[in-house]
């Protein structure tokens, strides 16, 4: 068990020592948005007001071509960066998810529009290439 | 006498020359620390935000013909949706900000208590966007990149 001490404390100030420097932090705006909701979403038959309840109130409420839509948003940051003594990087990744819902003159959905993108936001630090 | 080889005494310890020789390492060392030093206080960074759009991936657009639905399931949702006078209006945004710095000031750090900061920075920000308009049965009507710009932001610091 003694040797196992002074095994443990090294491998605590190597992990430290490679990883001091290192700042990893993420950012959110507004909440995910829950799919199965989404699919609740029944075209020309739920109601606006059935929408609110089912995923609250939109984000956004834009009028266009006799439409009430909704819009509902979220999006995800992610942020490594590697601030060392002589260099630093930082690499930011930021994607959003939107849902649209239109509604006719009788408030009722005719078109859901969904895109989910940050399932596919990554933590990467190199800052050259794609 | 110029030529002649250094004598070595062996009461001053070895030369430079014979220690670089024994550890041939520490040439690689010192080389490196050296690289490392020309570093010394620059800084890159990189903000992306959502995906590119690119012409390849919208040249299936039919005008008259391509639905939004059609459209989400090809290059997905819109980032915006907004009303003109022309009718309802998609927006997919995206944007890559490259920036790097080199703070001068930097390597005194490394040997003094205090040394100030003189950094030259420079930010390339690229936003894009690619717009659709729909009529009212939400066919596109036209479509189009707002600003399409081929040079890529470089990383340098040169601010003038």
């Amino acid at each position: 068990m003694l040797l196992f001490r002074p095994l443990a404390g090294i491998i605590v100030v190597l992990v430290l020592a490679l990883t001091q420097g290192c700042v990893v932090s993420r950012g959110t705006v507004g909440e995910p948005l829950q799919e199965d909701a989404i699919s609740a979403i029944k075209k020309g038959t739920t109601t606006m007001a059935e929408v609110v309840s089912l995923i609250g109130a939109p984000d956004r409420i834009v009028r266009g071509n006799d439409r009430e839509i909704f819009h509902y948003y979220y999006y995800d940051g992610k942020s490594p960066a590697m601030l060392l003594i002589l260099l630093n990087f930082m690499r930011m990744d930021v994607k959003s998810d939107n849902l649209y819902v239109f509604f006719n003159r009788n408030g009722v959905a005719e078109e859901v529009v969904y895109g989910k993108r940050t399932s596919r936001t990554e933590f990467r630090l190199w800052p050259f290439g794609d | 006498m110029a030529n002649a080889p250094v004598a070595q005494n062996s009461d001053c310890g070895p030369s430079v020359t014979n220690v670089a020789a024994r550890f041939p390492s520490i040439r690689v060392i010192i080389g490196t620390l050296c690289l490392l030093l020309f570093f010394v206080g620059c800084s890159v960074r990189r903000v992306v935000f959502n995906e590119v759009v690119t012409p390849e991936q919208v040249s299936f657009i039919r005008i008259g013909q391509t639905t939004l639905p059609e459209l989400v399931d090809r290059i997905g949702a819109p980032d915006e949706v907004t009303e003109s006078e022309i009718g309802v209006v998609a927006r997919y945004n995206w944007s890559d900000t490259k920036s790097a710095a080199v703070d001068f000031g930097a390597p005194g750090r490394l040997f003094l208590p205090y040394s100030p900061t003189m950094t030259l920075s420079k930010a390339g920000i690229n936003p894009e966007q690619f717009q659709v308009v729909f009529d009212p049965q939400l066919t596109v009507r036209t479509y189009g990149f707002l600003r399409r710009n081929t040079d890529e932001p470089i990383v340098w610091f040169w601010p003038f």
